[in-house]
């Protein structure tokens, strides 16, 4: 545990982890953050297009028509995996020792298996136009409920547990 | 502005304010969570209609697609209410705030975009487009339209505490 915090004590003070937290410049850590929204908004909000459809919703769309959004999906998925790597560094002692920043993760990675599941298991079966599954409205069900209690753990670490302000103005 | 100043300080002495503002605690961090749950409800179920117009996922019929967008005013509206309730709470770190000014500015023209979509004839014309079908440019620009200004807002929103110090 000791070797852990020193290893995040040595990333926060690596030369891009210090600029990306206090250079003031737009392009260090308000970009990345943006960044980290926008993914945010393809993973997740691409994500609830499709598992309203699963639950019954917008029934005029043929359900293997949505499959081509889960390249959205991914799209927001590296944003964020990159971006959220890049907010980890600027404030690694901090973020890994917080058991909010602990219970977004284990929030996002059953989501991420469930989509995962979702791709290869649901939206490849040839009967998938005519019925919807019962597995794929449980699927369609836990993954709306991750994404939202990932989505709140991760607004919540501005709030809860350790925190450090990180917010430098823009110069 | 003097106006806006008079209703701001007016705001500032309503209990809504207060509350918000951390007389009850949870209602600020409470209203961030659902923006950020309104935000991925309006981008997701708004963009499967602007990317089809776009020509992805042609298969779609744009009836069926379109079908999305009453889940996008869902989204709109969480985030109209909590944006007021974050107004309502702190106007003061708003109202001079260049971010805030943007923001608002982009949601104009989103919304300018939306009643074109529908009253400028877009959607009529492309309305019966079934699957396979490529929608006209006037159709495309809409949605690229929608698409910038949306992450726009999104992007003015993350500078709020980065360029006018709001929380």
């Amino acid at each position: 545990m000791n070797d852990l915090y020193q290893f995040y004590t040595w990333v926060e003070a690596t030369p891009y982890a210090t600029w990306i937290r206090e250079s003031g410049s737009l392009w260090a850590y308000p970009i990345v953050l943006t960044l980290h929204t926008v993914g945010l908004a393809l993973l997740v909000g691409f994500n609830w297009a499709v598992d309203l459809r699963l639950l019954g919703f917008a029934s005029a769309i043929p359900v293997l028509s949505m499959r081509k959004f889960f390249k959205v999906m991914w799209w927001g998925f590296w944003i964020n995996a990159i971006s959220g790597v890049v907010l980890l560094m600027a404030d690694a002692t901090t973020k890994m020792t917080s058991w909010v920043f602990g219970v977004k993760m284990v929030f996002i990675v059953i989501a991420m298996i469930v989509l995962r599941r979702m791709q290869v298991g649901v939206f490849r079966l040839p009967e998938i136009g005519k019925v919807i599954p019962q597995n794929a409205k449980v699927m369609a069900a836990v993954s709306l409920a991750c994404w939202v209690m990932a989505t709140t753990a991760g607004r919540l670490m501005a709030y809860l547990g350790p925190q450090v302000g990180l917010i430098v103005p823009v110069k | 502005m003097h106006q806006i100043e008079l209703i701001n300080k007016w705001l500032e002495t309503t209990a809504v304010s207060k509350a918000v503002a951390g007389g009850i605690p949870w209602i600020w961090p409470m209203c961030e969570t659902l923006h950020f749950i309104g935000l991925a409800i309006l981008i997701g179920c708004i963009g499967v209609l602007d990317l089809r117009m776009l020509g992805f996922a042609k298969e779609i019929s744009i009836r069926a697609i379109h079908q999305y967008v009453p889940w996008g005013v869902f989204g709109f509206a969480i985030n109209a209410v909590t944006g007021t309730m974050f107004y309502i709470g702190a106007p003061g770190q708003y109202v001079h705030n260049i971010a805030f000014q943007m923001k608002l500015l982009f949601l104009a023209i989103a919304g300018l975009n939306v009643l074109y979509f529908y009253l400028g004839g877009v959607m009529h014309k492309i309305e019966a487009l079934g699957p396979g079908a490529d929608p006209p440019l006037s159709a495309k620009l809409v949605s690229l339209t929608s698409i910038v200004m949306w992450l726009g807002v999104a992007y003015w929103g993350r500078m709020l505490p980065f360029v006018g110090n709001a929380f």
